[in-house]
């Protein structure tokens, strides 16, 4: 057996890993150049979009890995790749719920105060 | 090399023959262990002792804080007091405790004889022993570190602490710190790859998996605290201004810096534990683990939602708030899969038939306390609550709740549930309870108060109050409860004791558990197997009674000896299939050389004679070399027989031998060294007073140019002789050009970071020097592995099927050119960077 699947549990959460770095990065990067206060056609501040569009990035590309994964995780093998890809497929889900529950503040809150 | 052995020997002709090779030797050459059984009963005997110590110094705090007029010492001995009682709790008792069960366990529960580094075990400990001495010596002479265990920055800068006080934590729990990463690499690696033939990944004992998850924890939470405790040092020791706010420096950094390692530390003391709940639970409850596959998701949740909230320390610091509702919605989040393993464990319950003993009033113990503990956890993790009750005693409370609860609970069960195992002995345990019962009313009469002498305003780390706060009797009583469960602990002392010198002997496995560390002899032998065996189910709902008469006969794989080698098997990681032989190093006093060595490079660095520390530093890295001679063959082998018919290549052989999963493994950690490196560039361009700098880095685009080659070179020079050797010809010309490379490369670093000006000046100057310097190290270390490999060949220790020494030296090579090529690009991008600020602030 391939010994790549040992990655899979992981994949979930590291895509959360990575929404995490890439918002809070770009927070303090926008903060410190002031995006806050460049207004967009719409209102919306540079500052909220940039934002917006990197954690949609990381919810479609999370939801991608949880079909990719309930595809594996449901069929009927069986042994040590079928129990490592319903872990993978369990840990996707949850670290889905996470990315939207961990982030959702960027619709709303006050970004650089 | 032998035939094909018998596969049913007599037990006793076996034992003798394995017990000739693997038994550590008597008097001095008991220094020379390198047996998991050893070591791990001397890292738990030593955190016991450090433990002791620890706890006597809360005793002091409690003296100090009974009343408002029982002040005994000053702030400044107050502060080395509870200073030295956090450090020496979390990192000489915690990790090093949980260290010292897993080497017992580990190889015992996978079916192994062993765990896959042995002197690495042996260098830890001895890494271990002498930094908590260095700590421990400091507070005796009176210049223990004083900054708090956290060491905040710029109370730890030499402008408030100028003694060695803050020196003696920044070396010592750096030295500590190779001990744990060790362990890391270790454990991993021995979870991966030495389990018993069939054990495959969905197999594994609960515990297994909780180790594997928190040493990968290890190797990505310890390496930014290593970073900041280097940086820290520099700017003690050279005036580099990493975190000094006038020179673009940043005291958030080294907070940043010490809580991504700090929080996940919860964890990673916490996890191991719940592991060994995992394990005992089931068994008293004469039930198998409820939700296995949901505590495996639930964990790896754990471990990655832990690296995302460490900021909830820094709550008060002044940072924006949708960064604040980042780290406080994954503050609350992980209380979720963290309940979700307690909800298994009463569901095990629940679904069996408890059968209570004294391990299970511990865990009864362990869940009041660590649900309290939870339950404020979740509290300070909401913003607004964490700005009222910041820096109060109600921290000190829930910290508390959590890591007793969370660890010494579940330790203290432990203990009582492997003794047996580890002595061969039952006691009567008649002190057993009353010793729990104090304890645990003693530490909620001591913890539970100051929930309310917090909110009432009390704050942390202060030497006295004023009588007119009213929180005397709320003290008095915390202290009263300091006292009571003190004793608690000293009738545990005592019936440990009992125990060991006149308990009774112990039946085999006398709970009737069901994993593997049971199928063998207690007191366990050293090779722990006498046999290995063929499991076919999950490994926490086996028959050791049943097995153990097998395996001692013999009966599984490896049962002989040969060629007086210490073997065990590797498999493959995910199915179990047994793939390799490894044939373990025996026994010798080169760790503690090397241990010695590493303490005295420690100790000059300590004392400042820095000349004398590069002596001491090439004793440590020739000290390590020598680890490798007389290691591997010097002719090929064919397959060695490893019973059941099968017959497996020695690891040397090997394609993926666990060495190369070490080298990888340590480059994950390297690597994360060098993103927080990079992620303190970065913080302090966006974040610090001071900038831009006056003047910016001017990178010499010559020498950066060579540099760049000098690391490509290297890399292809060192694949190309891999490859050379794999095709049969020699690879010797490639490993001199790619020691020639690297050496063109150390010196190209070295005048680069020599022509960085200002680097005292600036922070931003000192960043791209210290840069400069991480790829001149890496492409020094280059060097030696291209020697080493020459060596190796020299020694006729290579061959196309001997490559792994090469091979290894390649992933070095490769690591070093990637690293290097990045700082090169970072050295022109950060002032381009710095530049952007314009008029500064």
């Amino acid at each position: 057996m391939n010994n790549g699947r040992l990655i899979w549990p992981a994949l979930g959460f590291i895509v959360w890993s990575s929404a995490f770095i890439a918002l809070y990065a770009m927070l303090s990067v926008g903060c410190r150049f002031g995006w806050d206060q460049v207004e967009l056609p719409g209102g919306m501040s540079l500052q909220r979009a940039q934002l917006i569009v990197i954690l949609l990035v990381h919810l479609a590309a999370g939801l991608l890995l949880v079909l990719w994964l309930r595809k594996t995780a449901v069929a009927r093998e069986a042994g040590a790749g079928a129990f490592l890809a319903r872990v993978a497929w369990l840990a996707a889900v949850a670290a889905l719920a996470s990315t939207a529950f961990s982030f959702f503040g960027v619709f709303g809150l006050s970004s650089c105060h | 090399m032998s035939d094909i052995p018998p596969t049913r020997q007599d037990p006793i002709r076996l034992h003798k023959q394995l017990s000739a090779i693997w038994d550590t030797p008597s008097g001095w050459g008991r220094l020379s262990a390198v047996n998991h059984t050893v070591l791990g009963k001397r890292f738990m005997a030593a955190a016991l002792v450090f433990f002791a110590i620890g706890g006597l110094l809360a005793m002091l705090i409690r003296v100090q804080l009974a009343t408002s007029s029982t002040a005994f010492v000053g702030p400044d001995v107050y502060a080395q007091i509870f200073t030295m009682h956090g450090t020496v709790m979390m990192f000489l008792f915690a990790i090093p405790m949980f260290e010292g069960l897993a080497m017992y366990l580990l190889p015992k529960m996978l079916g192994a004889r062993d765990l896959a580094f042995p002197r690495l075990s042996a260098y830890g400990f001895w890494c271990y022993l002498f930094g908590g001495s260095i700590l421990i010596a400091a507070m005796l002479a009176g210049v223990a570190p004083d900054s708090g265990w956290f060491m905040y920055t710029p109370l730890s800068s030499s402008a408030y602490t100028p003694g060695i006080n803050a020196d003696v934590w920044l070396l010592g729990v750096t030295f500590v710190e190779i001990s744990a990463l060790c362990a890391a690499v270790e454990i991993t690696v021995s979870v991966l790859k030495l389990r018993a033939p069939g054990m495959s990944i969905d197999r594994m004992p609960i515990m297994a998996w909780y180790l594997l998850i928190t040493a990968l924890m290890m190797l990505f939470g310890f390496p930014p605290l290593i970073l900041g405790s280097i940086l820290l040092e520099l700017e003690r020791a050279f005036d580099l201004p990493f975190f000094d706010p006038t020179r673009g420096g940043d005291a958030l950094l080294w907070q940043h810096l010490f809580w991504l390692f700090g929080h996940p530390e919860v964890y990673i003391i916490f996890l191991p534990a719940a592991g060994a709940v995992s394990m005992m639970i089931p068994t008293f409850a004469h039930h198998e683990l409820v939700g296995y596959r949901a505590i495996v998701v639930a964990v790896i949740a754990v471990a990655f939602l832990s690296f995302g909230l460490w900021v909830h320390h820094m709550f008060t610091v002044g940072i924006p708030h949708l960064a604040l509702a980042f780290f406080s919605a994954a503050s609350g989040l992980v209380a979720i899969p963290t309940a979700v393993q307690i909800f298994a464990w009463i569901a095990t319950l629940a679904q069996g038939r408890p059968r209570f003993d004294v391990p299970m009033l511990w865990l009864g113990g362990f869940f009041a306390v660590f649900v309290i503990g939870g339950l404020t956890g979740v509290m300070l993790a909401m913003v607004p609550f964490n700005w009222q009750a910041h820096d109060t005693h109600f921290v000190v409370a829930h910290l508390h709740y959590v890591l007793v609860g969370g660890f010494v609970f579940p330790m203290m069960a432990a203990l009582y549930y492997w003794l047996p195992h580890i002595t061969g002995r039952v006691g009567e345990h008649r002190l057993a309870a009353p010793a729990f019962w104090l304890i645990f009313i003693g530490f909620n009469l001591t913890f539970f108060l100051m929930h309310l002498t917090g909110l009432l305003g009390m704050p942390r780390r202060v030497a006295s109050y004023p009588a007119e706060a009213g929180w005397d009797w709320l003290n008095l009583l915390s202290s009263v409860g300091g006292f009571l469960m003190t004793i608690g602990f000293a009738l545990f002392v005592v019936d440990m004791f009992v125990q060991i010198r006149f308990g009774r002997a112990a039946r085999r496995n006398p709970w009737g558990a069901r994993s593997l560390e049971w199928a063998m002899p207690t007191r366990p032998t050293s090779y722990a197997f006498a046999s290995l065996p063929q499991v076919d189910d999950r490994a926490d709902r086996l028959d050791p009674a049943a097995l153990a008469p097998k395996l001692a006969r013999g009966e599984g794989y490896l049962g002989f000896v040969r060629n007086g080698w210490m073997e065990t098997l590797g498999v493959d990681m995910t199915t179990g299939r047994p793939e390799q032989v490894v044939v373990l190093p025996r026994q010798t006093y080169k760790p503690l050389v090397s241990g010695l060595a590493t303490g005295g490079f420690v100790l000059c660095l300590l004392f400042k004679t820095y000349l004398l520390s590069l002596v001491m530093l090439a004793v440590t890295i020739a000290s390590l070399l020598a680890w490798t001679r007389g290691m591997g063959a010097r002719q090929d082998t064919g397959p060695l027989p490893a019973g059941h018919g099968e017959s497996l290549p020695p690891h040397w052989q090997a394609r993926r031998p666990p060495s190369w999963w070490a080298m990888a493994f340590t480059l994950a950690a390297d690597t994360t060294l060098f993103a927080s490196l990079l992620f303190g560039a970065l913080f302090l361009w966006l974040v610090a007073p001071g900038w831009p700098p006056s003047t910016l880095h001017d990178p010499n685009p010559v020498l950066s140019a060579l540099a760049a080659a000098a690391l490509l070179a290297a890399a292809f020079a060192g694949q190309q002789a891999a490859s050379r050797l794999l095709g049969g010809s020699s690879p010797l010309p490639w490993l001199s050009a790619s020691a020639a490379a690297h050496v063109a490369g150390a010196v190209l670093f070295l005048v680069l970071a020599l022509s960085v000006e200002g680097r005292t000046l600036h922070a931003h100057q000192a960043t791209v020097f210290v840069l400069y310097a991480y790829a001149g190290l890496h492409t020094t270390v280059g060097l030696i592995f291209a020697g080493h490999g020459a060596v190796r060949l020299r020694g006729g220790y290579l061959s196309a099927v001997r490559s792994i020494d090469l091979r290894i030296g390649r992933l070095w090579h490769d690591y070093a050119a990637a690293s290097g090529l990045v700082v090169l690009a970072a050295s022109f991008v950060l002032p381009l960077l710095a530049g952007s600020l314009g008029d500064g602030r």
